[in-house]
């Protein structure tokens, strides 16, 4: 076990947390569409606002006429980027490129917000005062594939320097990155000595792939309705804003427009699915101000076709991977020719990427991960989403070219390569591995083949993958809770909001647990104004904030069991809003110290004769409130950034490749995790699914089209870009361990993110038919890696 | 002005079914106003709003009215020729069970029953509704004969971020209808012109097999 500080952390019996099916706090609004989630806001007198989108890849609007636009019934207001109002808006959300002005001139991707906004009665007449608008526009060279962009002669998009990432970097006196050149920055990381490392080797492969880009796929589209209001709960000169839709970013439209956060209202709970791609659009920031200047509410929001942000840019990755006859790795170079994003907005280079992936879990120290980062106008990207760059399968890659070339099992390679659980230099097993590895073994029937050697009975092609990962959770943030009986009854108040990961819902768990309760007798009290809000955490949703509500929890039962106990010596005198106080008869918690108390199925029990006690209610009158502000012990793997390991996991993949048709059929998927302890069972295997169907669908179906000549992107909709459905999905298995591991409450973890993959599938591809596919891995795409279209 | 009014106060399961009735029971059943959509201007009835578009904005198209039989009322709706039923629902009835993601027939988010069937409200016109009776998600949610339905919802998260569920839950409740007894693979047929991109798929199945046993007896 690692980190199990705090209260209670080596508790053994659960009656409450790891128990499945009880519906989440939210389902019911959920389920019925009573939900509202931003765009679903229509208030009465409501304006609807748009922007002019460029029409072109890159461009600059040189002039703007709006005196046609301004003469159409029903146009209320037109802004452009030269207006006062719009030059002092200054984003506070998060992304990432350079700092820019909240609205210019310059478009740097087909469909961007550009130069105007129009506010009308309606939607309709929005556009046509967009079309109505005298627009000068000076086209600019554009560039839609980061290869195209990193070539001498290619025109130079964007000037801006890029700065160099060092967050983490894992030889921070190593050279630095050389200066932007041309489109290309550089963000190279290096540990250990490479030639030497290739030097060392008795073999070296080599292998090419492109990863296409993928979208971020928010269902609801985002946008925002915002009003301003008197607001007889809050103090202060001014109105108060109320605003739908920006949700998880109260705080930086608070800031954006310089209110108190209390001034800043935003009640809705629900956000949609925003896994980890927090970044504001303008139509979630814009509509505080145009409705200031119009003084009615606005409503503004994007069309799907303007929902088709990226969750991951494309790369073009070279591996080279020197390693031993024995199969262990001496040496690993990764070079990647990567999309910047429009306007540098991608994570590569940003958030530490470089510095996971094959650094983080094998033991040779020699790596290398070197990226030209691309300027393009292909489009944009919100920090990270369930594909983070830290998946990059490098290792995953490296495991499986040696067990090729040498005739092992991967599985056998990676447990070789594998370094122990705290340096590279220890040679221990990692328990979560080693159990999360058998256990697949068994789960799949793991029989590993060479590539194009086994043939199904109906005469396609058999491939299997298989990859590993660590958990790494992130356990930085610190939270604020509260918790509070009140009328007998236990509170945990948070703003929320919801976005799929029933975080909130475990808290209650864990409240539960130590106060003796029932899951049911937790009250989750969703309140704007409260400041609890479990985001962070992971995919059991835990990580940090159940950490810290199970502290809280424990303060307040100490403070319960002290009121329990004066109470029994001072009865409360009668409220006369109220029951009377102190329990009818005579107080059987009289006469016992606190420490002599205990919490269990909702009553205040004398520990010695567990018959003796009293309902909650009845024994403590007085409300009681407790608070705790801190985080979790930091997770072993931020030690070193990944050197060190805790909890593991273990994905499997099988498929079956006609090579007749190019048609790649997924078997099964197979997933062991090790999410340290399980906190709510059914939302964890549902968060597997889904970086499993993710999975899927970046390696088999998705990519962004764009024509060339123009820059234009072709399938910004959700006919022409394919997701996954119902029938394309294929079983997913899952087993979970508990070895109780990770820092979060009872040794919890997290696990999504790093099941995320982008090479598992093409793996299994690989293995079936023993050529590589570029994925998506559609049929038209297979034949011609195999030589037949 | 519009206050900050919080209407996500009460979203127990008792209070959100409740909800639902009280949304069908608010739905009109006459327009009291009619309002341009050009201008705002506000007008007493339907006559007066078509002289106000002759006389203000010729050659404009002019609104239109509806006549809806929905959740079982029957409501009189002011609209706009080409407005979808989605968006009638979302902007003129304050139902917004039927939500709007790909706009184009593909998610099947905004699903509603028309006559029997499932169909798209994003890809159908308001004014084609007319004559057909249609059934949204909160008139499911009201009945409760459909409760074991979202009952299983909720206990085996057929949701995540929940956006698209409501859709698949009117989709689960069509093939119900048709059939009681489904097969698994029969519901995955069902739900699959639905997209859920947080990866529910396997929970609906095992949601609408648990109701279609309790519905069978009587639970």
């Amino acid at each position: 076990m690692a980190d199990l500080a705090g209260v209670n952390g080596q508790r053994e019996n659960f009656r409450v947390v790891g128990k499945p099916n009880l519906p989440g706090k939210l389902s019911y609004a959920l389920a019925t569409g009573i939900a509202k989630f931003g765009i679903d806001y229509v208030v009465p007198g409501m304006l609807e606002a748009k922007f002019l989108r460029s029409p072109y890849a890159n461009a600059k609007v040189l002039s703007v006429d709006t005196s046609k636009a301004w003469k159409i019934p029903g146009v209320v207001d037109i802004l452009t980027w030269e207006d006062e109002d719009i030059k002092k808006l200054n984003s506070f959300g998060e992304s990432f490129g350079p700092q820019r002005a909240w609205l210019d001139d310059l478009a740097d991707q087909e469909g961007a917000e550009v130069a105007v906004i129009v506010v009308a009665e309606n939607e309709d007449i929005c556009e046509e005062a967009l079309r109505a608008l005298d627009v000068e526009w000076e086209i600019l060279p554009h560039i839609t594939d980061a290869l195209d962009g990193a070539r001498e002669d290619a025109p130079v998009i964007r000037p801006q320097v890029r700065e160099a990432p060092t967050f983490g970097a894992p030889s921070p006196d190593g050279p630095k990155n050389p200066p932007k050149r041309g489109n290309v920055a550089y963000a190279n990381m290096v540990s250990g000595d490479i030639e030497a490392g290739f030097a060392e080797a008795d073999h070296i492969a080599e292998y090419d792939m492109y990863m296409p880009a993928f979208a971020s796929h928010m269902p609801n589209p985002s946008g925002s309705v915002a009003w301003w209001f008197d607001d007889p709960y809050t103090s202060g000169d001014g109105q108060s804003l109320r605003i739908e839709g920006a949700v998880r970013e109260k705080r930086a439209i608070a800031n954006m427009y310089g209110l108190p956060v209390e001034k800043t209202v935003q009640e809705g709970l629900f956000m949609g699915g925003k896994y980890c791609d927090w970044g504001l659009r303008k139509s979630q920031e814009i509509t505080p101000l145009l409705a200031k200047r119009t003084g009615r509410p606005v409503r503004c929001v994007n069309t799907r076709e303007e929902t088709f942000d990226q969750i991951m840019c494309q790369r073009y990755m070279h591996l080279r991977v020197g390693f031993k006859n024995d199969g262990m790795i001496t040496a690993i170079d990764d070079v990647s020719i990567a999309d910047g994003g429009s306007w540098g907005s991608s994570s590569f280079g940003n958030v530490g990427d470089l510095t996971q992936g094959p650094f983080n879990s094998v033991k040779c120290p020699n790596i290398s991960q070197r990226m030209q980062i691309v300027d393009t106008n292909r489009g944009l990207m919100y920090v990270s989403g369930q594909h983070c760059p830290f998946n990059w399968d490098s290792a995953t890659m490296a495991i499986y070219l040696i067990a090729e070339e040498l005739g092992l099992d991967p599985l056998d390679v990676a447990k070789y390569n594998l370094h122990g659980p705290d340096s590279k230099e220890d040679p221990r097993p990692v328990r979560s591995f080693d159990e999360c590895l058998e256990e697949g073994r068994r789960l799949m029937n793991w029989d590993h083949h060479k590539a194009g050697t086994k043939t199904l009975p109906d005469g396609r092609k058999h491939g299997a993958s298989f990859r590993y990962q660590m958990c790494p959770r992130h356990s930085f943030s610190s939270y604020n809770s509260r918790l509070e009986l009140r009328e007998g009854r236990v509170h945990l108040p948070t703003q929320g909001p919801l976005f799929g990961v029933y975080a909130v819902e475990c808290n209650a768990m864990v409240v539960a647990e130590e106060l003796g309760l029932e899951y049911d007798d937790v009250s989750i009290d969703f309140d704007h104004r409260e400041e609890f809000t479990p985001v962070g955490g992971g995919s059991d949703g835990t990580t940090a904030s159940a950490w810290v509500t199970k502290e809280c929890a424990n303060i307040l039962k100490k403070q319960i069991l002290e009121a329990a106990a004066d109470e029994a010596e001072n009865p409360p005198p009668p409220n006369m809003h109220g029951p009377m106080g102190g329990p009818p008869g005579p107080n059987p918690l009289k006469g016992y110290k606190p420490e002599e108390l205990d919490m269990e199925g909702g009553r205040i029990i004398v520990k010695a004769d567990p018959s003796k006690g009293l309902k909650l209610g009845d024994a403590v009158h007085r409300s009681v409130v407790a608070t705790y502000a801190g985080k979790p012990p930091m997770a072993l793997w931020t030690f070193g950034m990944g050197l060190r390991l805790d909890t593991m996991n273990t994905a499997f993949c099988e498929v079956a490749v006609d090579e007749e048709t190019g048609e790649v059929e997924i078997l099964e998927f197979g997933v062991v995790a090790d999410p340290g302890k399980i906190m709510r069972l059914t939302s964890l295997e549902s968060q597997i699914d889904q970086v499993m169907y993710f999975s899927q669908g970046c390696q088999l179906l998705e990519d962004f089209v764009y024509d060339k000549k123009t820059g234009v992107r072709l399938n910004s909709n959700m006919i022409d870009y394919k997701k996954p459905t119902i029938l394309d999905v294929p079983p997913v298995h899952r087993e979970f361990l508990e070895t109780r591991s990770g820092n979060a409450a009872y040794g919890a973890n997290g696990i999504s993110h790093s099941l995320a993959n982008t090479h598992l599938v093409i793996i299994a591809i690989h293995n079936a038919i023993g050529v590589w596919v570029d994925p998506p891995a559609t049929p038209d795409a297979v034949l011609r890696a195999l030589g037949k279209a | 002005m519009i206050s900050g009014d919080n209407d996500n106060t009460t979203l127990t399961r008792e209070a959100v079914l409740l909800r639902s009735a009280e949304l069908i029971d608010a739905i009109p059943t006459a327009l009291t106003e009619y309002r341009c959509p050009l201008c705002g201007g506000i007008f007493s009835d339907f006559a007066a709003l078509e002289s106000h578009y002759a006389e203000e904005h010729p050659g404009a198209a002019s609104p239109t009215t509806a006549l809806l039989s929905l959740n079982g009322r029957l409501c009189k709706v002011l609209i706009e020729p080409h407005w979808t039923l989605q968006r009638t629902l979302q902007f003129r009835l304050g139902l917004t069970g039927a939500k709007h993601m790909c706009d184009r027939g593909v998610c099947g988010s905004c699903t509603v029953i028309m006559d029997g069937r499932p169909v798209l409200a994003c890809t159908i016109l308001t004014v084609e509704c007319e004559g057909h009776n249609i059934q949204t998600v909160e008139g499911i949610a009201a009945d409760p004969r459909w409760k074991p339905l979202v009952d299983a919802y909720c206990k085996w998260d057929a949701m995540q971020c929940g956006y698209c569920t409501p859709g698949f839950l009117v989709s689960a409740k069509s093939l119900l209808d048709r059939n009681p007894n489904p097969t698994e693979e029969e519901c995955r047929e069902a739900l699959s012109g639905n997209i859920c991109i947080c990866g529910t798929y396997p929970r609906h199945s095992q949601a609408i097999l648990e109701a279609a046993l309790k519905i069978a007896r009587g639970e």
